[in-house]
């Protein structure tokens, strides 16, 4: 039986192939575009209001629609559901556990991803998400339920919108797989 | 039957190694989200639902033959040995006025009406032949098809899946069944043949 359990370990299979160097390029100028958007949003404009729009949590977004477009995980549903159901754990553990903020981000993530699991919009950045509710700051932690209007749920959407333009514009990319 | 239960006639799944896979994801443009052995296990599974699928979707009235030759149970023996010949079909039904099927006639029951001996199959019939010098199926030609035929027949209906016909066939070491209507009357036969016909072409 132990030895079963430690032949798990061991992996059953290979790594499947790496992609060409057009898709490396691909994947690079849909980071650039998608990240570049919010970020130049962020610091150019919604600072300036003392707002947030750049999360951590939208650089993990960005490797999976720019990066990995054919992935359930990156499809449009999960992108969107994702971040907004984790912002809302997270949002609603902070209000609930603090200052107890380990239970708090304990909480929010293993919630998250249980919501996201049971609403079919696994999305891992949401797990950031719901992460940055907790220990994202002051600012953050001032905002309330307003963390799913303004960062999460604008910040998503521009990176929504970009992907959409973006990734139809390859002869060999197409986003997305579906919608719901 | 549990759909687990692997069936002897059930194809193998083509042998994919685990490098054509690979290949494949490389000929696919884009990152995907899965391992080989991940696909592996999708595409043993989808086959095995594939081929239930098409088990239970295969009746008996596609595969049928229609154009059946079949003899009334007054028939003589030599004329069913010849109408057999002609058409080269190795079993036929009996049928009585009304086409209600009586029993089937195979080129079995004439082999095991020939023998003596204890095995009852042809080369040992030929055998007994060459030795004996006489024609061991002289006792037959005054019988008739009633005398020889296999009965009660066993029979299908036009709704029969696939996977019931195979399993009588195996369950009863029998080659061909009659495809019935309610009353019992020949609409057709299904043979082992039209069972291997359409594993490997479809109906």
């Amino acid at each position: 039986m132990l030895r079963n359990y430690l032949r798990k370990m061991a992996g059953t299979t290979q790594s499947p192939p790496g992609v060409g160097l057009a898709e490396i390029f691909w994947s690079w100028l849909g980071g650039c575009l998608g990240i570049g958007a919010v970020a130049y949003l962020n610091f150019q404009l919604v600072e300036k209001a003392d707002q947030v729009l750049l999360v951590a949590s939208l650089g993990a977004s960005a490797v999976l629609i720019y990066g990995a477009t054919k992935s359930p995980l990156a499809q449009p549903r999960n992108l969107v559901g994702g971040h907004l159901i984790s912002a809302f754990i997270g949002v609603a553990s902070y209000k609930i556990f603090a200052p107890h903020l380990w239970l708090a981000a304990t909480l929010a993530v293993a919630f998250s991803i249980a919501a996201m699991h049971a609403t079919k919009t696994l999305h891992p950045p949401g797990g950031a998400t719901a992460l940055i509710a907790i220990i994202g700051g002051p600012k953050i932690q001032s905002l309330g339920f307003f963390y799913l209007v303004l960062p999460v749920g604008a910040g998503v959407l521009i990176m929504l919108v970009v992907a959409l333009i973006f990734n139809n514009l390859p002869r060999t990319r197409r986003y997305p797989e579906f919608w719901l | 039957m549990p759909e687990s239960e692997p069936h002897p006639e059930m194809p193998a799944p083509p042998a994919l190694t685990d490098q054509d896979i690979y290949e494949a994801m490389r000929e696919i443009q884009g990152y995907l989200d899965i391992t080989p052995g991940d696909f592996k296990e999708i595409f043993l599974l989808a086959y095995k639902h594939a081929l239930e699928r098409l088990r239970r979707a295969v009746r008996a009235g596609d595969l049928m033959t229609r154009e059946v030759v079949a003899v009334s149970p007054e028939a003589p023996l030599p004329d069913v040995a010849k109408i057999m010949g002609d058409h080269g079909v190795s079993g036929v039904p009996v049928v009585d006025s009304e086409n209600r099927v009586l029993g089937v006639i195979s080129e079995k029951d004439f082999i095991s009406r020939m023998a003596t001996g204890g095995s009852k199959n042809f080369m040992s019939v030929l055998a007994e032949c060459l030795q004996v010098k006489k024609c061991l199926a002289l006792p037959m030609r005054e019988q008739k098809a009633a005398d020889l035929m296999s009965s009660p027949p066993l029979t299908v209906g036009l709704d029969t899946p696939l996977w019931e016909i195979a399993r009588l066939f195996t369950e009863n070491n029998i080659n061909r069944a009659p495809v019935t209507d309610a009353a019992g009357r020949l609409l057709g036969m299904v043979s082992r043949g039209d069972l291997i016909r359409v594993s490997t072409q479809g109906p």
